[in-house]
């Protein structure tokens, strides 16, 4: 069995980038949706204070995540052996 | 290749390495059942929900029965294998990926119910657009989002040495390991990366898997309506959603053990430990059931007393009482039991089990819409053969996604059964010597 190769050809590595880029894109839906919702509780004083705290609980989550799977992205990929 | 297999765990290798024809085939009748769903979907997308049993007062019928139920199952995994993970419990090395699974696709076809309920689903953006947080409806929508995002994260996380080793030793999917393994070889600082991300994940997936089923409860309790009207929803949901989920792990346990064969990793004891679980959980169910009825039969409200003589007597009485009968007397009768406790006997608990609870949904929407405060005339609900196509496609979606994804991953977590067998024995001795304690205290006491 021959030595694993750990370095990307390119379309892997585009890939690879363009995860983490779908990632964070998501997240950042997410809190332009939940900011949409706020502004429009604010506008309609609509339960401003229950869509305040949501916001709150549901954002940092979001945002936890993404940031945990681009650890372990970035930390795989920065303690790899090079080829 | 002939190095793989004389490795000891070829067995979790080969569904992904050989062919099967049964495997073929089964892709085959699902797959078509999964297009008859779509057909008879599109049909419904064109005439309207005419097309469905729904009418003007019962108009949650099939798919939201479905869609609670769905999201229910989906607690076994990432709860199960988050709790086991983090009480560090040795047995739970072959079953925690199966868990995970499940409850990544139960979640996508879950969460899809709402929109199919809808007669024009393109209104489901509206809940982008103009949605209000003030609706339990949109926090079910975060909450299920959040939830699918945490269990595909952790699903995952765990996979990606698994992945490296298919990269290493296999010559399939080459490019899809290679994207998805990072790099992964297993050095000791990418081992730390690997622990440090799962343990906090283990401990953000806990709370929001059981915020999930609260809030999916919160779209019933929250109304006035009679039968929904009750604080105990939240923890009542929770332990229907890990029961059902814990019944539908071990049939999807003893169903790949036999078909692939993982006799020596998914063992007799396996399977006594999470029937424990069972018993429990049917215990609870019994428990909370019992609470739920107590408490709107002693208040004898007059509405509330016409739902209730509806499920115990009435239109809903058969479906009622077979419930109570699958939910909690087969499986505490065959689970109590140590000679019926047998893989045999666990399979007909699960199975029952996993009946009965998708009955119990049925118990808690139909009847309370069937009786609206509303002096309007109730017509019965009756599924049409729409309703019941797209709940054997969701069915057959799930067993379709489980068998796809174990030709392409591995079932059972490769690196964590030769972890256990590398460092599993060292390390629970040592935890024990930490529990226990010292020999010598009197002697240096003295």
């Amino acid at each position: 069995m021959s030595e694993p190769k750990t370095n990307p050809s390119g379309l892997i590595f585009f890939l690879q980038i363009f995860s983490i880029s779908l990632i964070w894109i998501m997240v950042v839906s997410v809190i332009t949706w939940i900011l949409n919702l706020i502004s429009l509780s604010r506008y309609l004083h609509d339960a401003q204070n229950a869509t305040l705290i949501i916001s709150l609980v549901v954002l940092p989550i979001f945002t936890l995540l993404a940031g945990i799977l681009t650890y372990v992205f970035i930390g795989i990929r920065k303690a790899r052996p090079h080829d | 290749m002939d190095a793989l297999r004389k490795d000891p765990d070829y067995t979790l290798y080969r569904p992904i390495l050989e062919s099967d024809r049964r495997f073929y085939w089964a892709i085959g009748f699902l797959g078509a059942v999964v297009v008859w769903a779509i057909v008879m979907y599109i049909r419904q997308l064109v005439y309207g929900l005419g097309v469905t049993g729904l009418n003007r007062t019962v108009t949650w019928g099939f798919y939201i029965i479905n869609f609670v139920f769905f999201i229910g199952v989906s607690h076994a995994g990432t709860l199960i294998s988050a709790i086991l993970r983090l009480s560090q419990a040795e047995w739970r090395r072959p079953i925690t990926r199966m868990a995970e699974v499940i409850t990544a696709i139960v979640l996508a076809i879950g969460g899809l119910h709402p929109i199919i309920d809808l007669g024009r689903p393109d209104r489901v953006l509206n809940v982008f657009f103009y949605g209000r947080l003030q609706s339990p409806l949109l926090w079910d929508v975060t909450a299920i989002s959040l939830y699918f995002t945490a269990s595909t994260v952790y699903l995952y996380v765990p996979l990606i040495p698994d992945i490296a080793l298919l990269r290493d030793h296999t010559t399939k999917f080459k490019k899809l390991y290679t994207w998805l393994s990072w790099g992964y070889v297993g050095t000791e600082r990418q081992k730390h990366v690997l622990e440090r991300a799962m343990s906090i994940l283990m401990v953000v997936v806990i709370p929001v898997a059981v915020s999930v089923h609260t809030v999916i409860s919160y779209i019933f309790s929250m109304t006035l309506q009679s039968g929904w009207h009750s604080t105990i929803f939240g923890p009542y949901f929770v332990t229907g959603a890990i029961f059902s989920g814990t019944a539908t792990l071990l049939v999807v346990m003893i169903f790949f053990r036999k078909f692939y064969h993982l006799e020596n990793y998914l063992k007799e004891i396996h399977f006594q430990y999470l029937s424990v679980l069972l018993l429990v959980f049917a215990l609870l169910w019994g428990y909370f059931t019992f609470s739920e009825f107590l408490t709107g039969i002693y208040g004898n409200e007059p509405m509330e007393m016409r739902v209730i003589q509806f499920k115990f007597s009435g239109a809903y009485a058969p479906f009622f009482w077979m419930m109570v009968l699958l939910n909690f007397v087969i499986p505490v009768i065959i689970l109590a039991f140590k000679k019926l406790k047998k893989i045999p006997g666990i399979l007909v608990a699960s199975f029952s089990v996993i009946i009965g609870m998708w009955l119990e949904r049925l118990i808690i929407i139909v009847p309370s819409l069937s009786n609206p405060r509303l002096p309007v005339v109730s017509e019965p609900y009756i599924p049409s053969l729409t309703e019941w196509s797209l709940f054997a496609g969701g069915v057959a979606a799930f067993c379709m996604m489980f068998l796809l994804f174990s030709k392409v991953f591995p079932l059972i977590s490769i690196w964590e059964i030769k972890d256990g067998r590398a460092e599993g024995l060292e390390a629970v001795k040592e935890r024990l010597e930490s529990y226990l304690p010292d020999t010598d205290v009197a002697g240096e006491g003295a």
